[in-house]
């Protein structure tokens, strides 16, 4: 299927490089072949990690001198497998229809053009990366840090939350660069997102009205299906939510879907 | 401006506490020595797609205890940074939305300067974010902020942090996460003011990472002091003196 094809990629990216180029597409095919590469790699450097910890933990005393010969040589150890932590990725779409008085750009640095000081509150509406489901919305801040004339944009820090109804909520912190795509840290969450961790891939469709998000998060159990939902939408200037979804009609939801 | 009063009064109560701060001990910023060497390239972990996977709770848990089991068996990463305000990025704003004559809740400070490696050899990128004033504390001649900001470290990724800023003493803050090599990062951060609000040392505590902080960024940090200054080289972000596309 192009679309699930399409999300391998993505993936693949962030191991390259989570911090994104201007050729996001050409990017993603190179990071592609490498990512087998990569992830056999990363299994015997973490069979290391855990047999180093295996030794120190042990302390046999009659095999100690022995056993450190070897760990000091070289941790060629017996095949354990230790169970490298499971990144779950979520995409959604984040589209401010302009419905809820956002952004609020508060001016406050008193200057002509965008300085440091002005803030922007904002709260837009979160559908799923299928665009089938209005799940919430998104809330929080954006602090503008400086005007990046070369680049005609700005660089802003945004604190900000996912709101998913019923599920919960993710916290977010990091750049948000209106000329680039960025990777914010994710901070925590609530609900099935209690004690999650890991980052969030933020890119820009249409400024500042449409972006979608690929989370990667670690920490939490399998997330549902409904959030999961069918392949994303591939990312375009053009894209809507479905008209079920919307209109919030009944199927086009998540149970109590954040307002 | 009130601001810059109240920077008076507090750099004359912060040469007491920063003679303080010498009296306690500098942690070294040494990497530890379980630490074994990963490859250079910026792989990161294997990523198991949940294509359809939901094959209930249990699994994934005992997932996250194997996984924390395997991630603890890392030791703390240090990692000292300077953060310098050279007074060329109109920083900090003083919000005084407070409408207050004295520092009040209500004023926010919106605020980024520059970021170098502990030793002073790299200039690495920014710091960005917001303090709250919480409140002003006359008996200690400053004030409590609530600050939340984060450390860019150009290509490598950022580290995002949270928590009290007072400018009268140490404080440490929560590090929230990352993004880059410091993905999926937690543990605290030790703020050392060393000239409010110019100079800043801070000693970060890693956990949860999964590679290495690169040696690049652990050089041997300068004994913190008010006199601190970054090589030329880096303050003129030189290029050996700047690690890959360092934030600006």
């Amino acid at each position: 299927m192009a679309s699930s094809s399409y999300l391998k990629p993505i993936s693949s990216h962030r191991l390259s490089n989570p911090r994104s180029q201007p050729h996001f597409q050409s990017q993603q095919q190179l990071g592609f072949a490498h990512s087998q590469a990569f992830a056999t790699r990363h299994l015997k450097l973490s069979k290391a990690a855990h047999d180093q910890d295996h030794f120190s933990a042990k302390r046999c005393s009659k095999d100690f001198t022995t056993r450190a010969f070897f760990f000091n040589k070289k941790p060629k150890s017996p095949p354990v497998s230790p169970k490298p932590t499971k990144v779950q990725e979520l995409s959604v779409y984040e589209i401010n229809e302009r419905d809820r008085g956002s952004p609020a750009f508060l001016k406050l640095s008193q200057k002509p053009q965008n300085s440091l000081g002005d803030l922007v509150p904002f709260s837009n509406k979160l559908y799923s990366g299928d665009l089938q489901k209005r799940l919430g919305i998104t809330c929080g801040l954006c602090v503008l840090i400086q005007h990046v004339p070369e680049k005609k944009g700005d660089r802003y820090e945004a604190t900000y939350s996912f709101y998913f109804g019923d599920y919960g909520h993710i916290s977010v912190q990091g750049a948000y660069l209106t000329y680039e795509d960025t990777c914010l840290a994710v901070t925590g969450g609530s609900g099935i997102f209690e004690g999650v961790y890991g980052q969030v891939k933020l890119r820009q469709l249409v400024f500042p009205i449409k972006l979608f998000y690929t989370f990667y998060l670690k920490g939490i159990a399998d997330l549902p299906a409904e959030l999961l939902g069918n392949a994303a939408v591939i990312p375009s200037p053009s894209v809507e939510p479905a008209p079920a979804a919307k209109a919030t009609e009944p199927h086009g939801i998540i149970k109590n879907f954040t307002n | 401006m009130a601001y810059s009063s109240s920077a008076l009064r507090s750099i004359s109560s912060l040469k007491s506490s920063a003679a303080r701060s010498h009296a306690s001990a500098i942690v070294p910023t040494k990497p530890s020595l379980l630490s074994f060497k990963l490859a250079q390239n910026p792989c990161l972990l294997t990523k198991t797609t949940s294509s359809g996977n939901f094959s209930g709770t249990k699994r994934s848990f005992s997932c996250r205890s194997q996984a924390s089991s395997t991630e603890n068996s890392r030791p703390v990463q240090e990692l000292s940074v300077y953060e310098i305000n050279e007074r060329d990025r109109g920083s900090p704003a003083y919000l005084r939305l407070s409408q207050k004559s004295v520092n009040s809740l209500g004023d926010l400070v919106p605020f980024s300067n520059k970021l170098y490696t502990g030793d002073l050899q790299k200039r690495v990128g920014i710091t960005a974010g917001i303090c709250v004033l919480i409140q002003n504390k006359p008996e200690k001649k400053g004030d409590r902020y609530e600050a939340i900001y984060s450390f860019y470290f150009g290509d490598y990724g950022h580290i995002a942090v949270q928590g009290s800023y007072l400018t009268y003493e140490d404080t440490y803050l929560a590090v929230t996460g990352g993004s880059g090599i410091f993905e999926g990062v937690y543990g605290q951060v030790k703020l050392q003011q060393l000239v409010f609000p110019f100079k800043l040392f801070y000693t970060f505590y890693l956990k949860g990472m999964t590679k290495d902080v690169p040696a690049e960024l652990l050089g041997k940090a300068v004994e913190p002091s008010p006199a601190v200054e970054p090589s030329p080289a880096a303050k003129a972000c030189e290029p050996n003196a700047v690690i890959a596309n360092y934030t600006d």
